[in-house]
């Protein structure tokens, strides 16, 4: 089945055309359009993952056939067609369920607009998934960057061109950072297709030639993807571009934007630098600090938010940190621990800001704790969303979040030097998570005497759907996670 | 595929449950009429797996080498028993009780939902399953705690869940390190072998967090504070299965923790033990002293729940059979005590209104019935002879005695018998001042105000139970001596 092997190539090109298409197209055309070409990108990845199972190979693709050293290439295996068919899903479920809050939020003419811009986020994230080559990469980096940006700012209001330019700011460095690291290694190594670049790198990294150039290159790589995903302390657009922004460009942000480029980041500690090389840098143990430290300053943040969204916001933070302390680890396990908190997160995540916004749409539109009431009763579907997004978040036992914690404790454990730090983060930060999100499904639940507006699940057909999707999909991950770590761990061993 | 039926009592109510949190049509008749029948035949099903011990069932696995496995043992089967009879007790009792309350069928759904997870906790065959469990439990359990929506009911609900879930993760720190020396996680009779090397310290300290970690439901100090607020403001029959029943949850976790993942062996003489003993006897004087003091009925009785529980706390971490065998005696009496004194208290608010100690003079009179279990239920709990708090007290004091320990020999049966000394102080003035109510008390306002049968009726098969307990002790010993037998 040669004709699998262009899946990739289809699957980013479809998203990518279907964004040009868009801007010619009616607005409800270019919203089936939109619908349909995640569909088909979805069932291609299904198709892709299952065919790399059965062959268990790697596919290798030749942009326009030129062979290695000049031409692009493609590369998938299990843990991309998986990623990509993971992120196809959670894009999907973000796209329905804030589908009513974007036609009222966003003004009829840019409907079009948004549509392009999350076709061109879907392509720029496959691309980043696929891609071998470190300079696409960054191509399609910028592309995110510019696609996240217009996202942020598709609802226009003071605080989201605000956030938009904090964001841009950020981002930006990060991905001058990333440029100048792409360079120098560049200048080292005289390649930019990730497997020459690791050649290149383990030889001089034995013949110990260019040791400065080669940790300032790590630095540069690292410091630059960090800051583009929100790792603390460069978290501080987080609030703003997650809070503000209309729900499902804030479910898609925080849920997959920033988890792409950590996905690129892993790709560049194995493809790139090799795994004994970066751990062998000290880097390791700074991303392992700075991972600690997000995971208690993100909860602190939260907890003295009083705008739900805002709280949301600040959590991904936290979450984030723990990812990276994943990294910080040093070890296939906590690697595998990292990969599937990426998925247990951007599933939780995505569902927990679908859920706030039924919540606060009973609230009179109001985001804060004092407003938000009792709010559950109001609007059935959207409480159990929120609090079973919260309970996962905590670590409660049977959805996704207690697995990744019990992983991440494990690859902690199995750490001599790092576990203790490890450990007893880990049990602050989950105290404080439940401090925050009990505090905030407690009031949700708490009755009161004032009657607002109620929205039934006959109201909200497709919403109610996309709910319950999300706590399957939770629930699933939770359950049934042996098979999913089997898997990202094959997927691992394929990318060295 | 037969092994999987063993299961059935731990999944039929919670699909009850939640059928019932989602069927609206459904008067409160045929409601009360589908609970009573969801916890009769749980009943029926759970003495049926009595003849099953040893059956096993594993599901799947959660990841590598965490298999969510559940075995019958003897141990298990004796919790499981006492959570459903006393579970069905309950039932009945709050059919009448939460008339005077709203949200009826929330209430009952996850009356039984909790009830599922209970026997889950039982039969959980290992340290994974278990903690899984004990989660739901706390989850489960909450809206029973905040069930009357008032503002001290959601505050108290928000310090049992914090109190819970910290609790629950400083067991669940101390698990990672068993994961890593421990040969399996599976609940073994005398433990599972530790291969500590030189990091015993290391997990001689998980030891004392997972005990004060399951310590938190049992109430033990340092955090038994959410007992106290928690128990009291839940409607009455829910207090009772939550310090009846739930905080032994607590006690069945240190009991598979110690007994049956690091052994005896491991802990005896070391400075877990002392620790272990010291929380325990300061939490039975503790708890007793402020039960004495408080004002309010429920409190009164969920301050001497704290204390209670610390009695089978102690036996438990002396660490040989006669304490343990006098433990397990103490849970059951506990068990069938606790639950009917405060369904007694909730007889008493339900028809009265009354809440406070001082304005139950001349109850008795009022409602005799209520009264009279009340104080058969206080004599059990002192441990006046022939009721079950004497026998269990009795080998709590003998075990202690026979253990040798320096200092903890002596003081411990002091203790126990000072605290029983405020265990008097506090709940006999009540049947004192409800039978006589002193010379100018005004007997024209006297009116008969015994509750309904439904109400009645539970409360005396409960008090029967804890004198039955006392009587009949012998069997329920030698059952317990097979659990010893094991180890």
């Amino acid at each position: 089945m040669d004709f699998i092997c262009n899946f990739p190539f289809f699957s980013i090109m479809i998203s990518m055309f279907s964004g040009i298409v868009s801007a010619v197209l009616s607005r409800k055309a270019a919203k089936w359009l939109n619908l349909i070409s995640i569909w088909v990108i979805w069932f291609l990845s299904a198709v892709l993952l299952y065919y790399i199972f059965g062959t268990g190979e790697i596919i290798v693709y030749k942009m326009g056939h030129f062979p290695a050293p000049w031409g692009n290439e493609i590369r998938a295996g299990l843990l991309e067609a998986g990623l990509a068919l993971f992120f196809c899903s959670i894009m999907l479920l973000s796209m329905t369920g804030g589908r009513k809050k974007l036609m009222g939020e966003v003004v009829e003419e840019k409907h079009n607009l948004y549509y392009i811009l999350v076709d061109l986020m879907l392509a720029s994230l496959l691309a980043l998934i696929y891609t071998n080559d470190l300079f696409t990469a960054y191509v399609f980096v910028e592309i995110n960057t510019i696609s996240a940006c217009g996202l942020i700012m598709i609802r226009q209001n003071g605080r989201t061109i605000e956030a938009a330019v904090r964001y841009m700011i950020m981002s930006l460095l990060g991905s001058g950072l990333l440029l100048m690291g792409i360079c120098m290694l560049y200048d080292i190594t005289g390649h930019l297709l990730m497997s020459n670049i690791r050649d290149a790198v383990s030889s001089i990294y034995s013949a110990g030639t260019y040791p400065v150039p080669l940790t300032v290159t790590i630095i540069l790589l690292t410091c630059g993807l960090a800051m583009k995903s929100a790792l603390f302390p460069f978290h501080t657009w987080v609030a703003d571009a997650y809070g503000y922004s209309t729900v499902s460009s804030a479910a898609i942000l925080s849920s997959l934007v920033s988890k792409g480029y950590i996905i690129l980041l892993i790709k560049i500690i194995y493809r790139v630098i090799g795994f004994e090389v970066y751990r062998a840098s000290h880097i390791i143990d700074v991303v392992f600090v700075f991972g600690l430290a997000g995971m208690i300053m993100g909860s602190i943040s939260a907890i003295r938010e009083n705008d739900i969204r805002r709280m949301i916001a600040y959590s991904s933070v936290a979450q984030i940190g723990y990812i990276y302390m994943g990294i910080g680890l040093g070890t296939r396990y906590a690697m595998i621990a990292s990969i599937f908190h990426i998925l247990s997160h951007a599933a939780t995540k995505s569902m927990l800001f679908i859920g706030a916004i039924g919540l606060t749409d009973v609230s009179k539109g109001s985001r804060h704790f004092e407003e938000l009431t009792g709010s559950g009763y109001r609007h059935k579907i959207a409480g159990i969303t929120f609090a079973v997004g919260s309970l996962s978040m905590v670590g409660i036992p049977l959805f996704s979040g207690f697995i990744s914690k019990l992983l991440f404790a494990q690859a902690a454990v199995l750490n001599t030097r790092k576990m203790l730090p490890a450990l007893i983060v880990l049990a602050i930060s989950t105290i404080l998570n439940a401090i925050y999100f009990m505090k905030t499904v407690i009031r949700i639940y708490t009755p009161t005497e004032e009657e607002g507006e109620r929205i039934t699940m006959k109201q909200e057909k497709v919403y109610a759907l996309t709910c319950i999707c999300f706590i399957a999909l939770n629930i699933f991950i939770g359950m049934c996670s042996q098979p999913i770590v089997d898997w990202i761990g094959a997927g691992i061993d394929m990318f060295a | 595929m037969t092994e999987a039926f063993i299961l059935i009592p731990v999944v039929l109510p919670i699909v009850a449950g939640l059928l019932l949190e989602f069927i609206r049509k459904l008067n409160k008749k045929t409601m009360n009429l589908c609970v009573v029948a969801v916890l009769a035949i749980e009943a029926v099903l759970v003495f049926m797996n009595m003849g099953k011990i040893g059956a096993e069932v594993e599901l799947f696995e959660l990841t590598d080498n965490l298999p969510i496995y559940f075995k019958i043992d003897n141990l298990g089967i004796m919790f499981a028993i006492l959570m459903v009879v006393i579970w069905l007790l309950a039932g009945i009792f709050s059919f009448e009780y939460m008339k005077h309350e709203d949200n009826e069928r929330r209430y009952q759904g996850f009356y039984l939902m909790v009830l599922g997870v209970l026997i889950g906790l039982d039969f959980a065959g290992n340290l994974v399953t278990f903690y899984m469990f004990y989660e739901m439990m706390t989850i489960t359990a909450f809206p029973l705690v905040i069930h009357t929506g008032k503002k001290e009911a959601t505050m108290a609900g928000l310090k049992y869940l914090y109190y819970s879930l910290g609790g629950a993760y400083f067991a669940l720190f101390g698990f990672y390190f068993v994961f890593k020396y421990a040969d399996s996680l599976t609940f073994t009779p005398g433990g599972v072998g530790i291969n500590a090397g030189s990091h015993e310290t290391l997990l001689l300290i998980c030891a004392l967090f997972m005990i004060i970690g399951f310590g938190v439901k049992a109430g033990m100090f340092p955090l038994h504070a959410w007992l106290t607020s928690a128990h009291p403001v839940a409607p009455a029959p829910a207090s009772a299965v939550l310090s009846g029943i739930i905080v032994k949850t607590g006690i069945l976790g240190t009991i598979r923790v110690i007994y049956y993942i690091f052994g005896t062996k491991f802990i005896r003489g070391t400075f877990v033990q002392t620790v272990w003993m010291s929380l325990a006897l300061l939490t039975v004087l503790m708890g007793s002293t402020m039960a004495y003091k408080e004002k309010l009925l429920k409190k009164r009785l969920a301050y001497s729940t704290v204390s209670q529980i610390s009695y089978i706390m102690f036996g438990l971490s002396l660490l040989n059979e006669t304490a343990f065998e006098g433990s397990l005696l103490h849970v059951l009496m506990h068990g069938f005590t606790k639950c009917g004194l405060f369904l007694a208290a909730g007889a008493i608010i339900y028809k009265t209104g009354k809440t406070k100690v001082d304005e139950l003079r001349g109850i008795g009179k009022e409602m005799p019935i209520v009264i009279w279990c009340f104080t058969i239920l206080s004599i059990t709990l002192i441990g006046i002879p022939p009721t079950g708090g004497l026998v269990s007290k009795w080998y709590l004091c003998m075990g202690a005695l026979k253990s040798g320990i320096a200092v903890f020999d002596i003081l411990g049966p002091v203790i126990l018998i000072v605290s029983a000394l405020l265990t008097a102080g506090y709940l006999l003035p009540i049947t004192i001042q409800g039978f006589f109510p002193g010379d100018d008390y005004d007997y024209s306002g006297l009116e008969h105000k015994e509750p309904a049968k439904t109400m009645t009726i539970p409360l005396i098969v409960l008090t029967a139970g804890a004198i039955g307990v006392g009587l009949f002790s012998t069997p329920i010993i030698t059952y317990i001596e097979t659990i010893l037998a094991t180890f």
